[in-house]
């Protein structure tokens, strides 16, 4: 299939995702890029990663990419299965460092929306999926990874829908709402890497794809963005290494990392 | 005047006028008093599907999902309640895929919501029209998380859980049966969520395999149901396979859960019972079939229904939705497919033509 042709961008966010994985860490994907990323982690840098599914399955023997987060792929042979209650239970009880999160909208403080889009839940312009485990991995996991496409619709200055507490209305109010971990450490898009400012918890630039002017990133924003004291940092690039494992090895059928035509 | 004491700024933004509708769900008392009623003698439970639908579920009864999104969702059992016009049940898609195809026959008139879509295949345009148009109310909005806490407080016999998901959230303001309160046992501050436990009036499970007294066997993804089949106060066992008691008792090595025949109201032989979804064991999903119902027939209402007439409502029964999947050969490639992804079989290449308008594949693998 495609071989040496240059990264396309989702490719590129698998691999800044996979970044965020430290080795010896334990790790809650639900499908799509996230789970591309873990399984590429597990196959440079973090060879010693447990991944975490919501269907209740950890630590799959390798194999195939899972179709689904139910799919036998994400529990082949593994030692436990987990019933819902107790998996979302051990981001809890601390026994998970990592999640990965989706969104339809996010706001300067990373809450997130996967609801609707419009003003009334019962009467949308369009309705969504709703929570799923988005609002119980975002309440109980220590660190969250935000991960998405950035438009204007997509980064209101205020989401249409609370699904997920991120860090609520900033400074203190993500803990004074009685939720638990760091909440989202990062927001991930094609145009670069956010975090959060540490006392206002405002949303803030840390570093931007090669090619990618802070403009852009502003520009597809609904909210200012703080930006770092001095320059801003190019994120890093996916190494060929990582590409021809990503193309050959993890996701070679391109299911979650062939761009929609 | 109602006995339970609902969240108002929910039934406000729900616009929930008569709580009654809300009540049976978190009734303990009448969930008690029909699990006192069911048989305790070991006594042959097997009927029919059509049998067991007509007996169990009756019109308005609060319905809860069971497996998980693709996996071992009793699909047939819920295509059966179609076909006999069962009508205005409220439906807990927690976890759902897309059982919003209820909704377009009447036979779901109401939402208990956690997840509604299709994962990477998008979210639910079904479901999302049916909500715009008034067809389908919704009741209350959970986390999976939520659900999953409210029916293992039901199973573990606790009149509710304290939690930490969904605090701060608009889930709160949009969920009559949950409340942040304060932790009782702090002194600083500490906002918990209070999940009560939940009882549904009817569940169908669809396990492995099962004995005629409702012993049910399931391995793979349990995800809720082992709280579900205690909680709920009618209870459906649908199996693959119809087995001998002796099989099914502890120490044979088989990795899983025995979900025990006291629950059990009803036992149905049910080969191909999750059909168009996975069966660990038995059958991979068909993905092209869920392609061409998200794809194709989601998006507009007559496509969706002449698609639904066409595989449900014109087909007897789950033996025809398999030959028109393409029979004993969609059979032999989806048994495969689930055994290598349980690596119980030689690996295989997973890769497959996705449904396409133009390019409709005849077997849907």
């Amino acid at each position: 299939m495609k071989s040496d042709t240059p990264a396309n961008p989702l490719e590129m966010l698998a691999y800044i995702i996979s970044l965020q994985i430290e080795n010896d860490s334990v790790v809650y994907v639900g499908t799509g890029l996230p789970m591309v990323a873990a399984i590429l982690a597990r196959k440079t840098h973090a060879p010693n990663i447990t991944i975490v599914y919501e269907s209740g399955g950890q630590d799959p023997i390798p194999g195939d990419m899972p179709w689904s987060v139910g799919c036998p792929l994400t529990w082949r042979k593994s030692a436990v299965l987990m019933e819902m209650a107790y998996s979302f239970g051990q981001s809890f009880n601390g026994y998970v460092d990592i999640a990965f999160l989706g969104f339809a909208q996010v706001d300067m403080y990373g809450n997130v929306n996967t609801h609707h889009i419009g003003k009334d839940l019962t009467n949308p312009k369009a309705r969504l999926t709703g929570s799923g485990g988005n609002n119980d991995l975002s309440s109980l996991t220590e660190k969250m990874v935000l991960v998405g496409l950035q438009t204007p619709e997509r980064f209101p200055e205020k989401v249409d829908f609370i699904t997920s507490v991120g860090h609520l209305e900033g400074g203190n109010s993500r803990k004074e709402a009685g939720l638990i971990g760091q909440g989202p450490v990062a927001v991930i898009s094609p145009w670069g890497i956010y975090d959060f400012e540490p006392e206002t918890k405002r949303m803030r630039v840390k570093t931007l794809t090669p090619g990618i002017p802070f403009e852009i990133a502003q520009q597809t924003t609904g909210f200012e963005l703080l930006k770092p004291e001095g320059e801003i940092p190019e994120s890093p690039m996916i190494t060929p290494e990582a590409l021809h494992i990503l193309r050959t090895d993890v996701d070679p059928n391109g299911v979650f990392t062939t761009m929609p035509s | 005047m109602s006995k339970f004491s609902y969240n108002q700024e929910a039934l406000k933004n729900l616009n929930i006028e008569d709580t009654s509708i809300l009540d049976s769900l978190v009734d303990f008392e009448s969930a008690r008093a029909a699990h006192l009623k069911k048989p305790r003698s070991k006594v042959d439970k097997r009927i029919s599907l059509k049998e067991a639908v007509a007996e169990y579920v009756s019109d308005g009864d609060v319905l809860s999902d069971a497996g998980f999104a693709y996996v071992r969702t009793p699909h047939q059992a819920y295509f059966e309640m179609m076909r006999q016009g069962k009508k205005g049940l409220q439906v807990i898609g927690a976890p759902n895929t897309n059982q919003s195809y209820m909704i377009n026959y009447g036979t779901a008139s109401y939402s208990h919501n956690s997840y509604i879509g299709a994962e990477m295949r998008g979210t639910d345009r079904n479901y999302s029209r049916q909500l715009k148009e008034g067809k389908v109310k919704i009741l209350s909005e959970w986390s999976h998380g939520g659900v999953a806490l409210g029916l293992k407080a039901a199973q573990l016999g606790a009149p509710g859980l304290m939690s930490k998901q969904m605090l701060g959230s608009d889930i709160m303001k949009h969920n009559p049966y949950v409340s942040t309160i304060q932790n009782p046992l702090r002194n600083d501050p500490d906002p918990v969520a209070f999940i009560p436990a939940l009882y549904p009036d009817v569940v169908v499970i669809h396990a492995q395999v099962a004995d005629k007294f409702g012993n049910a066997f399931i391995y793979g993804p349990v995800v809720n149901d082992s709280a579900l089949a205690v909680a709920a106060k009618k209870l459906i066992i649908t199996a693959e396979e119809i087995v001998p008691e002796s099989s099914l008792r502890y120490g044979n090595g088989k990795k899983g859960i025995v979900i025990p025949f006291i629950y059990a109201d009803a036992v149905v032989e049910l080969p191909f019972g999750a059909v168009p979804g996975n069966m660990p064991g038995y059958y991979y999903w068909s993905r092209q079939w869920w392609e061409k119902t998200l794809r194709y027939a989601s998006p507009v209402e007559e496509k969706f229904i002449e698609h639904f007439n066409e595989w449900v409502m014109d087909t007897k029964d789950q033996f025809e939705f398999v030959e028109k999947l393409g029979g004993a050969k969609w059979v032999a490639e989806a048994r495969r497919q689930t055994k290598a992804a349980e690596n119980d079989n030689e690996d295989i290449d997973f890769a497959y033509q996705e449904f396409t308008v133009d390019n409709d594949p005849g077997i849907y693998y």
